[in-house]
């Protein structure tokens, strides 16, 4: 994966838009056809999504599932945090593990509503599970969209990052009003 | 041309120089000496990148720490915060006890590029405050007037952008190229300043506003902290030196060369330097003088793990100074919010600074000072930014946090305060009694606890910038409380320059005081520590230094 980075990050100068938009097709081109996991079970994918999509929510703008992060864990996890996947798994049974006493006819997180899965968050919010999980959307949602997750560059789209790699002045407001005032005074 | 083209030579034969290190000393020495006519081996324990090899991948980049080493530390260095305690390996998040990057051109690759010359105070404060018990406070052995030739030196040779401030000390030619311009943050910074009656001025900058040296002008892509520039506008030792270095023909860059020992002779002096090269093998590479410029850690480390009979406490430490006095700078942060987008992550980091704290006061109660500039610091990507960018106490998860994340990464930035740090006996590098890198070196070993005056110094510039972006209509700001801190990239002090072989390690040149063939140029070489940009000043002092060295070296006295 460093070197898909390398590729993207070379070409940035002069071919930058359409070299990351490739990529991105790639990726996204991959996902859609086979959604064979890589390193995730099924079954924990679809906690896993189900958790993150909770982290953030699909609101009026799309969220964690719509970008895909559980394609994101399910590639570094088989590969840059491979080294973890064992504690990673030992925590999110830990974390499942609670389920069943808390809510009666449920065993998944997936299987309970968005009000019972907050109540559930909401008192495991401190946990490493949640810690990890949390960092792993965070990246999942945000890293260029070659890694499996920012499917469209979903998570750059909703800050308004335009992801281009280059700029011009004015870059914001506040710069822009400096250099009227400059303008004015002369 | 990386390496395919480079001379190379042989090890059984004495090379004029081997440098170790090629970061912002070791590159400017390379550069100056190899065009000089020397024969010249630069060690370097990373790799040679090239400017292709450079990326926006933040999640390759940051998470993985492509460009700092590699994920997770694994160099086993340890930290304690006091000499009581065993020092362990930090497992815990924030930036490593001795935080460096291998690679040719060390931390100017990927550093921020904030280049504040010293100041003429800066040389002579001891003499002008008076000493400062507990400390090893002390002036420096040149004044601010003997280095200023090379501080211009480095402005025109390296690249600086930037235009002279109202508290500068003198400059003996303006700058090369004009100040980037100003961002969003640099704005605010001036307005809030402005209405305090402080004065910001243009932050001077290594990253090119226009062609300069046959190198193109910055992109404005946002890319730098943290990040190699991948068109050459950052003004890098990698982009402005090393291609010099190589083409005089003189000079042979070894890259994922880690070297382990430094050794003397039957004379005593500097005979070779042992080294693993990048296929595991044991080397030895004969030299007539030996340059360490491995890092104010890795430097003090390798002199250490050099002791033999004739220097049981290490090379070059008769003073017992080795390793001694870190000096991390101190720091302190302060984020914010605005109603307008400032777009902040557009741009280099830095477009405005305030100096008008440099100085210490003795009617604030403690000794110390230093600037601060307007930035989105480690907010300017969106991985770093989501998972540090975020108010504390707010919560990390739902529909308010994806709100809050979606709102502030266009209308956010960061004062970052730099400033003083004592000389310290108790702030030191040594060598950990148990652990050992992956070359099979003892680890370094970090002890570190900042002094309370410095301590006290950034929460007053914290509390300035807290007066300075209400002023400049920041809807809401946050801060992280100063602490003492565990890590650092500022690593200043450990082989101090000085005329008392005593109390320093090298003399006014850069010579060792105990081996005549053995110079130390880096981080380690300063006195005190600056207020929190120290590699314009680590650059001037390799450019001087070579200067001396090789006139020593024409005149047969290395």
């Amino acid at each position: 994966m460093g070197n898909s980075g390398a590729l993207a990050g070379s070409s940035l100068l002069r071919i930058s838009v359409p070299a990351a938009l490739a990529l991105a097709e790639t990726a996204c081109t991959a996902r859609d056809e086979a959604h064979a996991y890589q390193t995730l079970t099924s079954a924990e994918a679809r906690e896993l999504d189900a958790i993150s999509a909770r982290i953030l929510p699909t609101t009026d703008t799309p969220g964690a599932r719509e970008a895909g992060v559980v394609y994101f864990f399910d590639t570094v996890l088989g590969d840059q945090f491979a080294g973890q996947l064992g504690g990673f798994r030992a925590l999110m049974g830990q974390f499942l593990g609670g389920i069943e006493g808390r809510f009666a006819g449920a065993k998944m997180f997936s299987d309970l509503n968005e009000t019972d899965q907050d109540a559930y968050l909401t008192d495991h919010d401190k946990t490493p599970f949640f810690g990890m999980l949390h960092a792993f959307t965070m990246m999942g949602f945000f890293a260029m969209s070659s890694y499996g997750g920012n499917k469209d560059n979903i998570g750059w789209k909703l800050i308004g990052f335009d992801g281009r790699g280059a700029a011009q002045p004015p870059f914001g407001y506040y710069d822009a009003q400096y250099m009227q005032g400059e303008r004015d005074d002369d | 041309m990386t390496t395919e083209n480079q001379v190379e030579y042989a090890l059984d034969k004495p090379v004029d120089f081997v440098i170790v290190g090629s970061g912002s000393a070791g590159g400017i020495l390379a550069k100056e000496l190899s065009t000089g006519g020397f024969s010249v081996v630069v060690l370097e324990q990373g790799p040679f990148r090239e400017a292709k090899d450079f990326s926006h991948d933040e999640f390759d980049v940051f998470m993985m720490s492509e460009l700092s080493g590699g994920a997770a530390h694994p160099d086993n260095q340890t930290f304690r915060d006091d000499e009581s305690k065993v020092a362990e390996i930090q497992r815990t998040q924030g930036p490593a006890p001795a935080m460096y990057a291998p690679g040719v051109g060390g931390a100017s690759v990927h550093f921020s590029a904030n280049f504040w010359r010293l100041r003429e105070i800066d040389f002579n404060e001891r003499s002008v405050l008076g000493a400062i018990s507990g400390t090893n406070f002390a002036d420096w052995p040149i004044t601010y007037d003997e280095l200023e030739p090379y501080y211009t030196k480095v402005d025109w040779e390296i690249g600086v952008s930037g235009a002279p401030g109202p508290f500068d000390s003198p400059r003996s030619k303006p700058f090369p190229v004009p100040p980037l311009p100003i961002k969003s943050s640099g704005a605010l910074l001036e307005k809030g300043a402005k209405a305090l009656g402080l004065h910001a001025q243009a932050a001077p900058m290594a990253i090119l506003s226009k062609p300069h040296n046959g190198r193109p002008a910055c992109i404005n892509c946002g890319y730098c902290m943290g990040f190699g520039c991948e068109v050459g506008a950052k003004s890098s030792t990698l982009a402005a030196m090393i291609p010099q270095a190589q083409a005089s023909g003189n000079c042979e860059i070894r890259a994922n060369c880690a070297v382990y020992e430094l050794a003397t002779g039957t004379n005593g002096k500097m005979s070779e330097v042992l080294y693993i090269d990048p296929q595991g093998n044991q080397r030895a590479q004969q030299a007539r003088a030996v340059i360490v410029a491995a890092n104010g850690a890795e430097t003090p480390r390798l002199l250490l793990n050099s002791a033999n009979a004739a220097h049981p406490d290490g090379l070059a430490n008769s003073s017992g100074f080795v390793g001694r006095n870190l000096m991390y700078n101190s720091h302190a942060n302060l984020s914010c919010t605005f109603e307008h987008p400032l777009n902040d992550y557009k741009g280099v980091q830095c477009t405005r600074i305030v100096h008008d704290y440099y100085e210490s006061d003795p009617a604030r109660g403690f000794y110390g000072g230093g600037g601060f500039d307007a930035r989105p610091f480690l907010h300017a990507t969106p991985i770093m930014y989501a998972l540090l960018g975020q108010p504390p106490g707010t919560k990390q998860w739902g529909t308010e946090f994806k709100d809050q994340l979606a709102h502030n990464f266009n209308h956010q930035m960061t004062i970052s305060c730099g400033a003083t740090s004592l000389p310290l006996d108790r702030n030191n590098i040594t060598i950990d009694p148990t652990l050992k890198d992956p070359w099979g070196r003892p680890s370094l070993r970090v002890t570190y606890r900042d002094h309370d005056d410095d301590l006290a110094t950034a929460r007053f510039l914290q509390s300035v910038a807290e007066e300075v972006v209400d002023a400049a209509g920041a809807i809401q700001q946050w801060s992280h409380e100063v602490e003492p801190q565990r890590g650092g990239p500022h690593l200043l002090g450990t082989c101090r320059l000085g005329n008392d072989p005593q109390t320093s390690v090298v003399d006014r040149y850069h010579r060792s005081h105990d081996i005549s063939n053995l110079f130390i140029c880096d981080g380690s070489s300063m006195v005190t520590s600056g207020r929190g940009q120290p590699t314009m000043t680590i650059m001037a002092l390799a450019f001087r230094a070579a200067e001396h060295i090789a006139a020593a070296a024409r005149a047969n006295e290395i």
